[in-house]
């Protein structure tokens, strides 16, 4: 009998790939390669033990192809003023266009990927230690959840938890940026899940709906409802877009989650102020923060307000993002290398023995 | 190359024997490959992603290969032993891993995986699924190395006293504390998660 502590983890086991194809037949050859060494050369062994293959890398395992081309873009602005967050350098600021009242919302084609750009900050624990570790983040959408997408982290320089020192764990990764592919929805997933665009623009726009879809959400059954729901209204929006409609019926529904409280000019990270829904849980006060008119994500903040461990002061942030550009664009960047598959729609795979 | 005759007569031996006759007659030991790669390859692509885990898997095997005289005969499964190299190779890609644990924290949950046994209580597990990611990262490597040797591997305790080469007293009190530490993040204590 599995304890019920790692029974949670063995049920959330992540699926994986099965080992096929190519890089299969590629380490069995070099296996016999090396098994073929042995037996023609055992004087020469000791050579050969010390060599590490390298070099096998998988050959077009997530090949990302074509340019980004610009379509619309938009710097999500702060009550329709002008767009002060600094995109990354390679957006051409030409193309960077203030949403304002009139301003158009996006349509985005299917076919087409929302990238969404943000810069967060959360803490992060490793080798017993705990630090506030800070991304840029890229996230390449696809418009109907279909396709693949992609995310891109760049590895800021960490900050040190309320109190304490940054340590040499939290260092390893700055400045090192990552690419991950990011899957669409699994066939056979359930429709609630779904994040993409071409979803997202069919969910109810009535307030007391879209509540019940934020409930609805597959979440943890020990009793804290709202607690999930308020969960849910983050995922529903971070890193995510919806036409107007939903997102103010979003708003509102969140905003009748039991323990939500409503702030006004709340700041994000990008030091943009907007009216925010917050949920304090284990001495911490979450907030979302919101363009006051245009409903539109600017990001979150986490704020200690109680006894949190390690112990922070009372006022200390320990989150703070902001979601800095909301863009169409035709395709997905070129030239991107090294970029991990995502095997999350893949099933489980292999034969599952009951342990113990 | 082997004989298909040889290869033949591996496929009916077990482990320990199957090794034991590799000495002499190496390219057995690809029957050791067939059998226990695939499985090897999904533990190490869920711990390190499958692109870096194709070539992680083929370091296990060959570590393994150059190894297999020192192999303990009384042990007729291997796949401890596969196990405990493959914990090795993980831990030189160990900041790879920990970075992909810290992206799939911050991932809306809209790729569940496989939904052909869908019950509510992998729906809460994979609810739950950034939350653990997070804290994984929060546990020792030590800890995270025997709680997913047992967790994702389905090794028995013994087992997994075996692939990290530590008494299985060591095990238990290493289970117990990671159990501590699950239950306090999980629990409703968790004051690090900016969702909670």
């Amino acid at each position: 009998m599995m304890d019920e502590e790692i029974k949670v983890f063995a049920d959330a086991r992540p699926a994986a790939p099965s080992y096929g194809g190519e890089a299969r037949e590629r380490a069995r050859r070099r296996l016999m390669a090396e098994a073929g060494r042995r037996r023609t050369f055992p004087l020469l062994g000791g050579a050969t033990g010390a060599r590490r293959f390298l070099g096998w890398q998988a050959v077009g395992a997530f090949a990302v192809t074509v340019a980004l081309v610009g379509g619309v873009t938009v710097a999500v602005g702060s009550q329709g003023g002008p767009a002060s967050v600094a995109g990354p350098a390679s957006r051409p600021e030409s193309a960077v266009v203030a949403r304002s009242g009139d301003f158009p919302e996006l349509e985005p084609k299917p076919g087409q990927f929302l990238l969404f750009e943000s810069t967060t900050m959360y803490t992060s624990e490793g080798d017993g230690e705990i630090w506030l570790y800070r991304t840029n983040r890229k996230m390449w959408r696809p418009v109907h959840g279909g396709t693949s997408g992609l995310l891109e982290i760049e590895w800021l320089e960490p900050r040190p938890y309320p109190g304490q020192t940054v340590p040499e764990v939290a260092k390893e990764d700055a400045e090192v940026t990552s690419h991950y592919e990011i899957k669409g929805y699994c066939p056979g997933a359930p429709e609630e899940v779904r994040r993409d665009y071409a979803y997202l623009s069919t969910l109810p726009a009535d307030a007391g709906e879209m509540r019940a879809f934020l409930y609805r959400q597959p979440h943890g059954d020990d009793g804290d409802d709202d607690a999930y729901a308020f969960d849910a209204l983050n995922e529903l929006f971070r890193e995510s877009y919806m036409p107007r409609a939903q997102r103010e019926a979003a708003f509102e529904a969140g905003r009748t989650i039991p323990g939500v409280t409503v702030a006004q000019d709340v700041e994000d990270a990008a030091g943009r102020k907007g009216i925010a829904l917050g949920r304090e849980q284990h001495g911490l006060l979450t907030q979302l923060i919101f363009d006051p008119e245009t409903f539109d994500f600017l990001g979150e903040r986490g704020t200690v307000t109680g006894t949190v461990t390690p112990p922070a002061p009372v006022g200390s942030t320990l989150a703070l993002t902001a979601q800095t550009g909301v863009t169409v664009v035709d395709a997905l960047p070129e030239d991107v290398t090294d970029v991990n598959p995502d095997g999350s729609c893949d099933p489980a795979g292999g034969t599952r023995e009951p342990v113990g | 190359m082997a004989s298909a005759r040889a290869l033949l007569d591996g496929a009916a031996m077990d482990d320990s024997s199957l090794i034991e006759r590799s000495l002499a007659e190496p390219e057995l030991f690809a029957v050791l490959f067939d059998r226990h790669s695939d499985e090897i390859f999904r533990y190490t692509a869920r711990r390190l992603g499958a692109e870096i885990a194709e070539d992680a898997v083929a370091d296990v095997f060959l570590i393994a290969f150059r190894r297999r005289h020192r192999y303990d005969a009384a042990r007729a499964d291997a796949r401890p032993w596969l196990y405990g190299i493959a914990t090795n190779v993980v831990a030189q890609n160990r900041r790879a891993e920990r970075r992909r644990n810290r992206a799939m924290a911050r991932i809306a949950p809209d790729r569940p995986g496989s939904f052909d046994e869908r019950s509510a209580e992998r729906v809460t597990a994979e609810r739950l699924q950034p939350r653990l990611a997070r804290i994984l990262l929060g546990l020792s490597a030590a800890e995270r190395d025997l709680l997913l040797l047992v967790a994702w591997a389905e090794l028995t305790y013994e087992d997994a006293a075996q692939a990290l080469g530590i008494p299985i007293g060591t095990v238990r009190s290493r289970l117990h504390r990671v159990r501590a530490k699950v239950r306090r993040a999980l629990g409703g204590a968790d004051p690090f998660d900016p969702d909670a």
